[in-house]
C-alpha cells in the first residue's frame, strides 16, 4: 500500500495537505440537520441522468421513423432497459422536485443576498436547464403527447415578440416538425444542456467554496460565535446517506412504477387532450388562463422578476431594513405554482 | 422573521410541494397506464343513468361490465342516453323513474353519430331486411317451414306446453337474425303490430296514435312480439321507421370498433355455402396475414387509418369500410361504396346504382348513363375506391390485373352457365314445362345451387383471392351441376312433355339447350369416341 501511495504521489505532485485544506472547507454548523443538505441533491440526480442517459442512448435512434421503435426496444427487448429508462425518467421528475425545493429553501432563507446574488443567478440557469431537458428528454419519446406537446411549444415560442420566429426555427430545425427535429433535441438534451449544466455546477460550487455556505444562525445561536465542522468526513457522510436514501427512493420508484410506452406520435392525429410534463403545468394552465400574447409576456415577466429578485429584494430593503417582504412574495409564489399544477393535473383541458 | 419561523414556513409550503407532487404523480402514473392500455379508462356514470348501472349491476352484471368497457362509459353517456324513449313511443315504458325503450335503432344512434347512421341508412345493409319476395324467403317460410297454422301430429313428451308448430321458426331464427326482423309489437287481440300500421313520422313517432292503446302490456311494460326480438339483423325494420341495428356489428353493450373491424364479426352472417366470404377471406393471403399479425395491428386505435396505423393486413372493414391514408381516413358506413360487381343475383351485375343507392339493372347505355348522372355511383368509382386501398401494398399494375382476373371469371361464370342457366330455366317455364311453384321440382332445386351455392362461391372466391373456393368449391361443382345434372335434368323434362303428347313444347326447349351446347365453350361435351 505504502509503495503504491509512494508511485502516485511520484507521478502525481499535489501536496496532500494543501489538497485537504482546499476539499475540507468548514461547514457551518446548521449543516448538521439534514434537511438543509438537500442542496446536494440535484447534483446527485444529475449524476445519476447522466449515467442512465448515456446508457439509453447507447439504443436510441433520433429520427421521426425509428425513435419511438428504438424507446419500445430499449423499454422492452434490452436487458435492464425499461430499469435504466425508469430511473432516467424518475430521477428527471425528482431532480425538478429537488431543484425547486432547494430554491424555495435558499429564497426563504435569504441566502442569495450579497454578496450572492451572481449564485442565485446561476441557480436561475440551472434550472431553466433542467426544465428544457426534462422538455426536449420528453420529446425524444416520439409519443403522441410528447409529439404534441413539442408542437405545441414550438408554436407558442411563436408568439414571443421578435424572437419567436426565431426561436421556433431553432427549436424544430425548420418551420414544422420535420425529420431533423428529433436529433436538434437529441443534442440538446445529450449534448449542449448537460455540458452547460456542469459548467453551471461548477461555477455554483466554485462561488459556494470561495463565499463559504451562507450560515443560518437560529435564535439559540444569537450571541455565541459562529460553529463550523469539517467537510470531510462529516459532512460528505451525511450527503453519502442522503444519496443512499434518495437511491433506494429512485429503484423503489422505477420497480413499482415503470415507465410505460405510450402509442406512438401520429401526425394527422391530434389528441383530444394534449399535455406537456407535469412541471410545464403551472405554465400550459397559466397559458390557458390568459391571452397568448398576455400570457407568454407576463411568463417572461415573472421568470426575469425570479432572476432578478436579489436585486429587488436589496432595493426593498436598502428603504425597509429587514423586510421580509420576499417571505410573502414567496409563499404567494408557492401557493400560485402548486395550485395551477395541480389545477392542470385534475382537468382534462 | 426568525429563522425558526422561517424554517416552519419552509417545511409548510416543503411538505405542499411534495403533497402536489405524489398527487401530479399519480394521476401521471393512473393516465399514462390508460394511455398505453395497461389500465382501464375511467368509467364515468352520468347521473341520470346511476340509479340503471347500480340496479343492473346486481341483476345483469355482465350488461353493465360491457358498457363500463366502451368508449360511452369513458365518456359519459350512459344508459339512459341510448334507451330514452318519448311520450307516445309505441315501445316506450316508465322503468324506475325513466321513460325508456328496449331496442336502440339507428335513429337513436344517429343523435349522436348522424354520418355514420346517414352513410348506414344507404347501404345494402339496411335494406337486407326486405326479403320478403326472394327465393331464400320461400325456402325459409314454405319449404323449410309452414306459413299456414300447423299443429303437432303428436305429443312431445315431458313437454305437454307444445301445442302448437311455429312454421316461421326457421325463418325467425335462421334467416332474420341476419337479415333484420320486421320488430312487432304484440296487441291485445294476438295480432302483430308493425312499422307498417304505426306508420312514424320522419322523427320515428307514430301517427296511428290510435294503435298505441291496443298494444299489450305486462307491469306496464309493452310486449314484444317474441319471433321478431330479440333480434340483430343489419336490416332490422324498426317500430320508429329506422332500418337496421348498429349492433349488428358493434355488438351490445361495448359497442367496440374494434370488434367491427375483424372479419370474425361479418362472419356472423357472411358464411356458409351460399356466400362464404369469411372462409373465402381465411383461405387466402390475406386472412392467413391477418392471423399471424393481428396482435401488431392496431385494432384499438382511435381512427384505424391503413397505411398509418396498421399495414400488416386487411380484415373486411379495411378494404370495405375503413379509411386509408389515400382516401384521408374517410371511414364510410355503406360497404358497397367500394364494390364493383354484385354477386348476388344469378347473373352479376355491375354496380352502377342509381341516387337511391339501388343497382341499375336497365341494359340501355343512354338510361343507365342518365341514372348515373342524376345522383347515382358509377361501378368504376366504386372500383377506383377499392383500389385505393389496394394500392397502400399493391401497385397499380398488380391491382388492375387482379381485376382482370377478377373481371374474367365473372364474365366466364355470367355467359358460361349463368345466362344459359337463366335461358333454359326460361325456356322451361315458357313452354308450361314447369309449374309456377319454386322449388317443386328437381330442377329448380338444380339451378338454385348452380347459381346461388356454387356460382357464388366462385365468384366471391375470385373476388378475395381464394383459389380453392373459385376452383373446387366453385366453378368446378359448377360445371357438374350444370353437365351431369341440370342439362340432363332439362332434357327430361322435355322428354316427358314429349311422352305427355306436348312435342312443340318439349323441341322448343330443346331447341335452346341445343343452340347453348352447340357453342364452342361447350363443344367438348358434344364429342363421342
Amino acid at each position: 500500500m505504502g509503495r503504491l501511495a509512494t508511485f502516485f504521489r511520484q507521478r502525481l505532485p499535489l501536496d496532500p495537505a494543501r489538497l485537504r485544506e482546499l476539499t475540507n472547507e468548514p461547514v457551518p454548523h446548521h449543516l448538521k440537520h439534514w434537511w438543509f443538505c438537500l442542496g446536494g441533491t440535484p447534483a446527485y440526480l444529475f449524476v445519476v441522468m447522466i449515467v442512465t442517459g448515456i446508457l439509453l442512448a447507447f439504443g436510441y435512434e433520433a429520427t421521426p421513423t425509428r425513435a419511438w421503435e428504438s424507446v419500445r426496444a430499449i423499454t422492452e427487448q434490452a436487458a435492464f432497459g425499461w430499469f435504466l429508462r425508469s430511473l432516467h425518467r424518475w430521477a428527471a421528475t425528482l431532480m425538478v422536485a429537488a431543484v425547486v425545493l432547494h430554491q424555495m429553501r435558499v429564497f426563504f432563507t435569504g441566502a442569495y443576498r450579497r454578496p450572492r446574488e451572481l449564485n442565485w443567478l446561476i441557480g436561475m440557469g440551472l434550472l431553466i436547464c433542467t426544465l428544457m431537458a426534462g422538455f426536449t428528454g420528453y420529446s425524444l419519446v416520439y409519443e403522441q403527447l410528447s409529439y404534441w406537446g413539442a408542437t405545441v411549444a414550438a408554436n407558442l415560442s411563436d408568439g414571443i415578440p421578435w424572437i419567436g420566429g426565431l426561436l421556433r426555427t431553432f427549436l424544430l430545425g425548420g418551420d414544422g416538425y420535420n425529420e431533423r427535429t428529433l436529433s436538434r433535441f437529441f443534442v440538446l438534451h445529450g449534448a449542449v444542456l448537460p455540458v452547460t449544466m456542469v459548467a453551471l455546477i461548477a461555477l455554483h460550487v466554485t462561488l459556494i467554496r470561495l463565499h463559504g455556505i451562507a450560515e443560518m444562525r437560529f435564535r439559540r445561536d444569537e450571541g455565541s460565535a459562529p460553529r463550523f465542522f469539517d467537510f470531510f468526513p462529516d459532512h460528505l457522510l451525511t450527503e453519502l446517506l442522503i444519496g443512499l436514501v434518495l437511491m433506494i427512493v429512485l429503484c423503489v420508484l422505477a420497480s413499482v412504477f415503470p415507465v410505460p410506452m405510450g402509442p406512438r406520435a401520429d401526425p394527422l392525429s391530434t389528441p383530444e387532450v394534449i399535455k406537456p410534463e407535469w412541471f410545464f403545468y403551472v405554465a400550459f394552465r397559466w397559458l390557458k388562463l390568459w391571452s397568448e400574447r398576455a400570457a407568454l409576456l407576463s411568463l417572461g415577466a415573472i421568470v426575469a422578476l425570479m432572476a432578478a429578485w436579489p436585486f429587488v429584494d436589496g432595493w426593498i430593503r436598502r428603504r425597509r431594513p429587514g423586510s421580509e417582504a420576499s417571505v410573502f412574495v414567496g409563499i404567494v409564489a408557492v401557493v400560485a405554482i402548486v395550485g395551477l399544477t395541480v389545477w392542470e393535473a385534475v382537468v382534462a383541458h | 422573521m426568525s429563522l425558526e419561523a422561517k424554517k416552519v414556513v419552509i417545511a409548510a409550503l416543503g411538505l405542499l410541494f411534495l403533497a402536489s407532487l405524489v398527487l401530479v404523480q399519480k394521476l401521471e402514473i393512473d393516465r399514462r397506464a390508460v394511455e398505453a392500455k395497461l389500465a382501464p379508462e375511467p368509467v364515468v356514470v352520468p347521473a341520470t343513468s346511476r340509479q340503471c348501472v347500480d340496479c343492473h349491476g346486481q341483476s345483469t352484471p355482465g350488461l353493465v361490465d360491457h358498457w363500463k368497457g366502451s368508449t360511452h362509459a369513458h365518456k359519459g353517456v350512459g344508459c339512459v342516453e341510448c334507451h330514452q324513449a318519448e311520450a307516445g313511443d309505441a315501445d316506450g315504458f316508465d322503468h324506475y323513474g325513466a321513460h325508456i325503450a328496449a331496442i336502440v335503432t339507428p335513429m337513436d344512434c344517429g343523435r349522436c353519430h348522424p354520418d355514420e347512421a346517414k352513410e348506414f341508412g344507404a347501404s345494402h345493409h339496411a335494406k337486407a331486411g326486405n326479403i320478403l319476395a326472394s327465393l331464400d324467403n320461400l325456402l325459409a317460410e314454405v319449404v323449410e317451414g309452414s306459413r299456414v297454422p300447423m299443429n303437432p301430429h303428436s305429443p312431445t313428451p315431458g313437454r305437454p306446453d307444445m301445442t302448437g308448430v311455429n312454421g316461421l321458426a326457421s325463418v325467425e331464427v335462421g334467416c332474420k337474425q341476419c337479415h333484420g326482423s320486421k320488430v312487432a309489437m304484440q296487441a291485445k287481440d294476438g295480432r302483430a303490430i308493425t312499422v307498417d300500421e304505426l306508420k312514424p313520422d320522419k322523427h320515428g313517432k307514430p301517427t296511428n296514435t290510435a294503435l298505441l292503446a291496443e298494444i299489450e302490456r305486462r307491469d306496464g311494460k309493452p310486449l314484444m312480439d317474441p319471433g321478431t326480438w330479440p333480434n340483430t339483423g343489419i336490416g332490422r325494420m324498426n317500430l320508429d321507421g329506422s332500418l337496421g341495428s348498429c349492433s349488428a356489428c358493434h355488438s351490445r353493450h361495448d359497442f367496440s370498433a374494434r370488434r367491427a373491424r375483424q372479419p370474425e364479426n361479418c362472419g356472423k352472417c357472411h358464411l356458409g355455402p351460399d356466400h362464404p366470404q369469411k372462409e373465402i377471406y381465411e383461405e387466402s393471403k390475406h386472412g392467413v396475414a391477418y392471423r399471424d399479425q393481428k396482435d401488431d395491428m392496431n385494432l384499438d386505435s382511435k381512427e384505424w387509418v391503413l397505411g398509418d396505423d396498421y399495414s400488416q393486413a386487411p380484415t373486411c372493414a379495411t378494404c370495405h369500410m375503413s379509411g386509408n391514408l389515400r382516401n384521408g381516413g374517410n371511414v364510410t358506413h355503406d360497404p358497397g361504396e367500394r364494390i364493383s360487381w354484385t354477386n348476388r343475383p344469378p347473373v352479376s351485375l355491375a354496380m352502377d346504382t342509381d341516387k337511391g343507392h339501388a343497382v341499375i339493372k336497365d341494359s340501355d347505355p343512354a338510361k343507365r348513363a342518365a341514372l348515373l348522372a342524376d345522383g347515382g355511383d358509377s361501378w368504376q368509382a366504386k372500383r377506383q375506391r377499392m383500389t385505393d386501398v389496394c394500392m397502400h401494398c399493391h401497385t397499380q399494375d398488380y391491382v388492375a390485373s387482379f381485376y382482370t382476373q377478377y373481371d374474367d371469371l365473372v364474365v366466364l361464370f355470367n355467359e358460361k352457365f349463368a345466362k344459359p342457366g337463366q335461358a333454359i330455366i326460361a325456356a322451361l317455364r315458357a313452354q308450361g314445362l314447369l309449374t309456377p311453384q319454386e322449388f317443386d321440382e328437381e330442377i329448380e332445386w338444380t339451378w338454385y345451387y348452380l347459381w346461388h351455392h356454387e356460382g357464388r362461391r366462385a365468384r366471391h372466391g375470385a373476388s378475395m383471392m381464394a383459389p380453392d373456393y373459385t376452383h373446387w368449391h366453385g366453378m368446378y361443382e359448377v360445371a357438374d351441376r350444370f353437365y351431369v345434372h341440370f342439362v340432363p335434368e332439362a332434357r327430361e323434362l322435355a322428354d316427358h312433355a314429349e311422352a305427355e303428347g306436348k312435342k312443340p313444347q318439349a323441341d322448343a326447349v330443346r331447341k335452346v339447350i341445343d343452340e347453348i351446347l352447340a357453342r364452342p365453350e361447350h363443344e367438348w361435351s358434344r364429342r363421342k369416341p
